[in-house]
């Protein structure tokens, strides 16, 4: 016999083998191993991860993470696929003109010539209030710099704003109320000393999953650590918590008065802290008003748990309990996003998260403190610390503040009183304004027409024959390129060099790794032709790239607190980032800002350990804010809550991530969630069709049903082009910070 | 035993009417025939077919890897969805590429080692080279989806904090 057993089952081991191998077959070769790495940063969120660009034949082959920056190589899902971003077909690759309804193909000539006619005709026949800038948060800091130079010095022009509006404005405003100065104290390090994390309005495991990543790394070496997630939702980020409160949405302000009323009760309250460094104040007819400890503790006296339960629909005991671990941990650091920020209270918010940290002197130690998460990449950096937005000025200087503007007209040598005195309008009014008193727009780096809430009532605007609108975009698929006369192309992230300004004070180089495609040009020299074209002032302009903004720039910091004049382009080349204030070129960089040793604007022989040099009387402010509702509340004709935000793979509108083919196929179309029990009474399974009703539109989407969202509520992501969720958000803002409340409104909910 | 191999030979002989060659197509057809059984069996009705034309149109809640997989591989799904790549929502994708092969990392159910790890895992890798020398991959040592969150992964080890 020519085949033995032993052969046949060799044979049969073999052709099982290569069934499994079969699998295999089709695979394509492994990633080419790049030539060179080209340190940059994340484009996409706030986090601000540090990557390393391979390159192989001028292209993008390859991201990974940067060992050298605080995500110690780690990257989240999207950061590891940014390479198919970057190596995206659908970039624009021409500038393009609107003839006759459609963008046709324009020479740069044609299309700069165009823009700088129609503004230059504008500012003569209307005036400066007349022309408007749309920023970004994840513009480089120079570009919006410049921007912001071009609009409010050279064209004397303060209608500048930024998406950074409908994201961390009321975060500017709860420091800037509360400490005096804007961006947190802390940095990311204080994860790692931390004993409890109180986190309010974030979902950080999606949104921010690399901090995530180091909290739940900080929880498992130490199992004392303590996590609070406070959210309507139970959300990812609440798998890891010990303590997860579903409040009602827009009912954290009697929460955390609670919390606070907790506290004094117990005990818990550092009053060593909060009688050398802290002020009480409160709002009177419009005005702050100095008030005591005393009249803090009368005003808390109204809040006690209990009648905070029946508020935010969450045990009395487990306000207590949150209390409790807050105040007895030994380090406690408060993570919050746009769960806070994106409301009409969210300043108020922003400021009792600052005060249970005051009271109880958790604050500026390592592993305590009070950190605002945020979601783009450079708004902190490019918007916030330049000023770019309406009422500010370089530096945290305001523009209604004379002694401020006569600083600014000074550094940038303009005669003095010259600056426009008023400030400009705010996104949403800048664009309610838009085709009526304000006719010409220049929009960078972002997607309004998907992003603005109540997005029909702006994208009519958007629409009129009256504006004109100039987009400087990378990307073809952009919704707001539909309402847009001209487009310029843009060199996207490190098709050009240029700094981020991370969530932590951290500010990074992104350095040119590859070229544009096409006849895409990087946004400074669109900036610099276009402002030149304008008769913009050449010697407030005598740029030629970014690194020239940056020397400028970083001069002009030290005359601030936020001082960075010790980050050289050189340095930070050299370096995976800094944290400010740094000075001078041999500081390190501060981690914890106000403290004495610490923080270098703090006088080493100053007499007290913290100064909370921001305020006049160097102390912190302890606001008395009481709870009140959102805009728009459920009733019986909208039962339900809608609440929006995003999921890990997608960002923001999707631009980005729909050019990586995983995350397209894995989040194809928006969709809504629906608790089981509302699900269960509606007749809805999960996968239906599900009908969305608010004031302002309807919607159709697949249902999700589960239990993450808490019953009465439902939560639909905005990434979906197809599917514009903000079509039924509501537009009502914060009465300081001018940020919409995208997180709360009124819906009905039906099947389809 | 002698016996019984006698009637198996002839049997095969008397199949393959003495043609021996014909044997391995003959083996491959009856495990092929057993392997697709099998599969038909274990996994009535809910095999994942993502990867097909009717497939790639689906656009429900069910269009994530690990919903069909919970059901397909509950084990590996599991196992996943409580490791530290689960908990910190590395996605299938992320390693594995898509199915239908289109996607910017190759589609493999054993990714490579030296590509798939390397965009967060370089710092590590190193040191692991240094310390160990060159090694077939890194899963025989760290479970891709058994590295839990519960266990002490995260911890330092002994000698990391004799080192400090």
């Amino acid at each position: 016999m020519g085949c033995t057993r032993r052969e046949f089952i060799k044979y049969s081991a073999a052709m099982a083998a290569l069934t499994f191998l079969g699998y295999g077959c089709g695979r394509k070769e492994a990633e080419a191993t790049p030539d060179t790495w080209v340190k940059g940063v994340c484009r996409f969120c706030g986090t601000g991860c540090g990557v390393m660009v391979g390159v192989r034949n001028g292209k993008v082959a390859m991201v990974k993470g940067d060992p050298n920056n605080h995500n110690k190589g780690m990257l989240c899902l999207k950061g590891a696929l940014l390479a198919s971003v970057i190596n995206s077909p659908d970039r624009l690759t021409t500038p393009l003109i609107r003839k006759g309804g459609t963008l046709v193909k324009a020479t740069w000539e044609e299309a700069l010539d165009l823009t700088a006619t129609r503004f230059k005709q504008t500012l003569e026949q209307f005036g400066p209030k007349a022309v408007a800038y749309y920023g970004s948060g994840q513009a480089l800091t120079e570009e919006s710099y410049l921007a912001n130079k071009i609009f409010k010095a050279g064209l004397k022009s303060n209608n500048v704003d930024g998406n950074p509006r409908l994201c961390m404005a009321s975060a500017v405003g709860g420091y800037v109320s509360t400490f005096g100065k804007d961006e947190p104290m802390g940095s990311y390090e204080d994860m790692d000393s931390a004993n409890c994390f109180f986190i309010i309005g974030s979902n950080t495991s999606e949104c921010h999953p690399i901090l995530f990543r180091r909290l739940a790394a900080r929880k498992q070496s130490d199992p004392s650590v303590k996590i609070i997630v406070v959210d309507p939702r139970l959300t990812n980020t609440a798998r890891i918590a010990d303590l997860h409160l579903p409040v009602v949405p827009g009912t954290d302000l009697a929460l955390m008065n609670a919390m606070a009323h907790v506290i004094f009760n117990e005990e818990l309250d550092d009053s060593k802290f909060h009688g050398k460094y802290v002020s009480f104040k409160a709002m009177v007819d419009g005005k702050p008003v100095e008030k005591s400890l005393e009249d803090y503790r009368t005003f808390l006296a109204d809040y006690t748990p209990e009648k905070a339960a029946a508020i935010c629909s969450v045990p009395a005991e487990s306000i207590v309990q949150a209390a409790k671990l807050f105040a007895n941990s030994s380090a406690t650091m408060s993570l919050w996003c746009m769960g806070l920020n994106q409301r009409i209270q969210g300043v108020w918010a922003n400021n009792l998260v600052h005060n249970l940290h005051l009271i109880t002197g958790k604050i500026c130690k390592p592993g305590s403190t009070s950190f605002s998460l945020t979601g783009q990449p450079n708004a902190c950096g490019g918007v916030r610390d330049t000023g770019s937005l309406a009422h500010l000025l370089p530096g945290g200087r305001l523009i209604a503040n004379q002694e401020h503007r006569n600083q600014m007209e000074e550094i940038w040598g303009l005669p003095k009183d010259s600056l426009n005195p008023a400030p400009g309008l705010f996104t949403t009014a800048m664009f309610a304004a838009l085709g009526d008193t304000v006719r010409a727009m220049l929009v960078l780096c972002t997607n309004p027409a998907q992003s603005l809430p109540n997005v029909k009532k702006y994208t009519a605007n958007l629409k009129k024959s009256t504006k004109f609108l100039a987009i400087i975009e990378a990307f073809a698929d952009a919704e707001t390129l539909k309402y847009a006369d001209v487009v310029f192309p843009a060199a996207f992230w490190c098709e050009r060099e240029g700094v981020y300004g991370s969530g932590e004070r951290r500010y990074c180089l992104i350095e040119k790794a590859v070229a544009s495609p096409g006849e895409a040009r990087p946004s400074v020299n669109i900036l610099l032709d276009l402002a030149t074209r304008m008769g913009v002032d050449p010697k407030l302009i005598p740029f030629k790239n970014s690194a020239d903004i940056w020397e400028e720039w970083r001069e002009i910091s030290a005359k601030s607190a936020y001082n960075f004049k010790g980050m050289t382009r050189e340095r930070l080349r050299k370096t995976s980032g800094l944290l400010w204030p740094c000075p001078t070129e041999d500081h390190p960089g501060t981690k914890i800002r106000y403290s004495r040793g610490d923080d270098p604007m703090v006088p080493a022989d100053h007499p007290d350990k913290y100064f909370f040099y921001g305020n006049p009387n160097g102390r912190a402010n302890v606001w008395l804010r009481p709870h009140k509702p959102a805009a728009e509340l459920p009733d019986a004709e909208y039962p339900f809550i809608l609440t929006t935000g995003r999921v890990i793979d997608q960002w923001h509108t999707g631009t980005m991530t729909n050019k990586v083919p995983e995350i397209r196929k894995a989040f194809p179309a928006a969709f809504v969630e629906v608790n089981q029990e509302d699900a269960k009474r509606l007749g809805i399974a999960n996968g239906d069709n599900v009908r969305l009703d608010t004031r302002r539109g309807s919607l159709v989407l697949s249902a999700r049903v589960g239990e993450v969202c808490r019953p009465g509520l439902v939560f639909a992501p905005f990434y979906d082009a197809q599917k514009l969720v903000n079509e039924l958000t509501v537009d009502a803002v914060d009465e300081a910070s001018k940020q919409p409340e995208f997180k709360i409104c009124a819906v009905r909910v039906s099947k389809a | 035993m002698k016996k019984l191999r006698q009637f198996f030979t002839d049997t095969l002989n008397q199949i393959t009417l003495g043609r021996k060659w014909l044997i391995i197509p003959m083996a491959l057809a009856v495990l092929a025939l057993a392997y697709f059984s099998y599969l038909s069996l274990a996994f009535s009705g809910t095999r994942c077919t993502w990867g097909q034309a009717q497939h790639g149109e689906v656009t429900d809640a069910q269009s994530d890897c690990y919903a069909c997989h919970k059901k397909v591989t509950p084990k590996i799904a599991q196992d996943w969805n409580e490791s530290k790549h689960g908990m910190l929502l590395v996605k299938c994708y992320v390693c594995h590429g898509l199915p239908d092969g289109k996607g910017a990392v190759p589609f493999s159910a054993k990714p490579d080692a030296k590509v798939a790890c390397q965009r967060c895992h370089a710092p590590a890798i190193e040191r692991m080279y240094t310390k160990f020398g060159v090694r077939e991959g890194c899963n025989s040592c760290h479970g891709f989806h058994t590295n839990s969150l519960h266990h002490d992964a995260y911890a330092k080890s002994v000698s990391k904090q004799k080192a400090e």
